[in-house]
């Protein structure tokens, strides 16, 4: 089963490297060719630039959003909790392709053409969500008192926030920021309807061109590389995480 | 509350936008004007005319049903590697859950494509096949891609993980006095199983079928890369109708449509949701 999970990477990155132009066994034998080719294309190149910004930009501003709306649901009081809570999770159960629909319309509707910065907008909305869903829980563990204590000792609000919140929320607010950035860069669905022509994403840059066979070694290529990237990160927090847990128990 | 107001003009005002269009109550083209008009939605939904169901509506319960198996399937697949892990598993279990889980936070699309390089008739699983003389080049197996099979086998590979998880959290917060309960009053491992561990685990079950439910209902990544012309699901022809068609008023008709179906789909299944978040605090 674990192998049947793993299969379909392990061929993205064996295959990057084989000196064959279509991916079939038995292999070839070693080259770095393609990737030669893929970092020669700017088309695929500008593709990745463009969702490296994009997904840095929405993962800064999901997170800042994610932290004033956790803040607030935080509040002993909140006029229509419910109704804030139900409205801030709507975003993890309307169907994408709806989102992506209603962007549209609203723009239209406004008489402004598709943009990126249209799409930032929708993928900041999807994010927000599990920004939320990681930041409150541990404003809920802090001790009330801390930031007492600290207002008592003549610390302004601002401070108090800024010198004794976000430090303490700070592992959390990481984790939104790594979750936001993902969810952006892996994004076709939205980004379909609202990437205007000649300015792809990566993810619509593969969408578009997944039936194009002369590109594919090359996209391999790419896929194989950031699929090795972000199982390494993967791998290199958990391990973190885990020296981390040990440090503290001991 | 600035996500509030966030939320209110970026969803919930589009999605109003949608309702108008649907009812023709605005439009994004010349001719016909904008006039108040149900006939968009009489012509889809095949209670509300007469004659033979329209080729969408058709397309919508296809679409339902391939949502229905892949769930289903990846149901049926996650059980028994939530079971392993929860309960053979005992010492090496979170480091185990991390090896499963880690593919999953690889890009998803990259994993879809993947499968493109994988299945066709010259891709690689097909010369793996002939490699090891089990299949003929010039008569390769076709039915890998561009297929129902392919869709179905793609979208149960993504979800499996998702649908594990919340299945391992119910199994693995199981009361163990309980099992060994059934097993001093005689019954067997199988029995205990089907008996004891199976009905606890229902919530986690029900809850992680409804979490591959709802996003595959609306689901057009997937068809459209490794589907056939005629698998294309709902979700594609939500997407043609604005992008392809620029039949938007009769493209809103079917997103709201998608987007009932999926808000009773959550309100039928919400009890079981809570009854799973409950659970997990024992």
């Amino acid at each position: 089963m674990v192998l049947f999970l793993y299969l379909p990477l392990a061929v993205l990155v064996i295959f990057s490297f084989n000196n064959n132009n279509s991916p079939v066994l038995p292999l070839k034998g070693f080259t770095t060719h393609w990737y030669d080719q893929a970092l020669n294309n700017p088309n695929l190149t500008d593709a990745l630039k463009r969702s490296l910004l994009l997904a840095a930009v929405n993962a800064l501003a999901a997170t800042l959003l994610g932290v004033m709306a956790a803040l607030a649901l935080s509040a002993r009081r909140l006029f229509g909790r419910g109704f804030v809570i139900a409205l801030i999770m709507l975003p993890l159960v309307v169907p994408y392709v709806v989102l992506g629909v209603g962007m549209l319309i609203l723009l239209h509707s406004l008489g402004l053409h598709t943009s990126l910065q249209a799409l930032l907008v929708m993928h900041v909305l999807v994010s927000v969500p599990y920004g939320v869903l990681v930041i409150l829980p541990r404003l809920n563990t802090l001790d009330p008192s801390i930031g007492e204590a600290a207002r008592d000792l003549g610390a302004s609000a601002m401070a108090a926030f800024t010198r004794i919140t976000v430090p303490l929320i700070l592992p959390a607010m990481a984790s939104s920021f790594v979750i936001a950035f993902t969810i952006s860069f892996d994004e076709v669905a939205i980004a379909n309807f609202l990437v205007p022509p000649g300015h792809n994403t990566f993810p619509t840059y593969l969408y578009n061109n997944a039936r194009t066979p002369y590109l594919r070694p090359q996209t391999v290529a790419i896929g194989g590389l950031i699929i090795a990237a972000s199982l390494l990160l993967v791998v290199l927090s958990e391990v973190g995480r885990r020296r981390a847990e040990r440090g503290l128990g001991s | 509350m600035p996500v509030v107001v966030y939320l209110l003009t970026l969803l919930v005002f589009p999605i109003i936008l949608i309702a108008l269009y649907s009812v023709g109550l605005k439009t994004n083209v010349v001719y016909p004007p904008i006039s108040y008009s149900w006939s968009d939605w009489k012509g889809f939904l095949p209670f509300l005319h007469s004659g033979p169901e329209s080729v969408y509506f058709k397309r919508f319960t296809l679409s339902i049903q391939i949502t229905l198996i892949v769930s289903v399937s990846a149901v049926v697949l996650a059980y028994p590697l939530a079971f392993f892990l929860a309960f053979v598993a005992r010492r090496r279990r979170y480091t185990l859950l991390m090896v499963m889980l880690a593919p999953f936070f690889t890009s998803y699309l990259l994993r879809i494509y993947a499968w493109t390089v994988m299945l066709p008739g010259h891709g690689t699983v097909n010369s793996a096949l002939e490699w090891m003389g089990l299949v003929n080049s010039n008569n390769p197996i076709t039915f890998f891609y561009h297929s129902r099979f392919a869709i179905g086998l793609v979208l149960a590979y993504s979800w499996i993980p998702f649908v594990a998880l919340p299945i391992f959290v119910v199994l693995d917060n199981l009361d163990f006095r309980l099992l060994e309960a059934a097993q001093d009053l005689g019954a067997g491992r199988f029995s205990t199983f089907l008996r004891v561990t199976l009905p606890l685990s229902l919530p986690g079950v029900i809850a992680a079928f409804v979490f591959v439910l709802i996003p595959t209902t609306g689901e057009y990544i997937t068809p459209y890369l490794v589907g056939g012309p005629n698998d294309l699901m709902f979700g594609n022809f939500i997407q043609n109708a604005f992008t392809g068609e620029n039949r938007w008023n009769f493209g809103s008709v079917l997103a709201m449509w998608l987007m009932l179906v999926v808000l009773v789909m959550i309100a039928v299944s919400s009890r079981y949701l809570t009854a799973d978040l409950r659970g997990e605090k024992h």
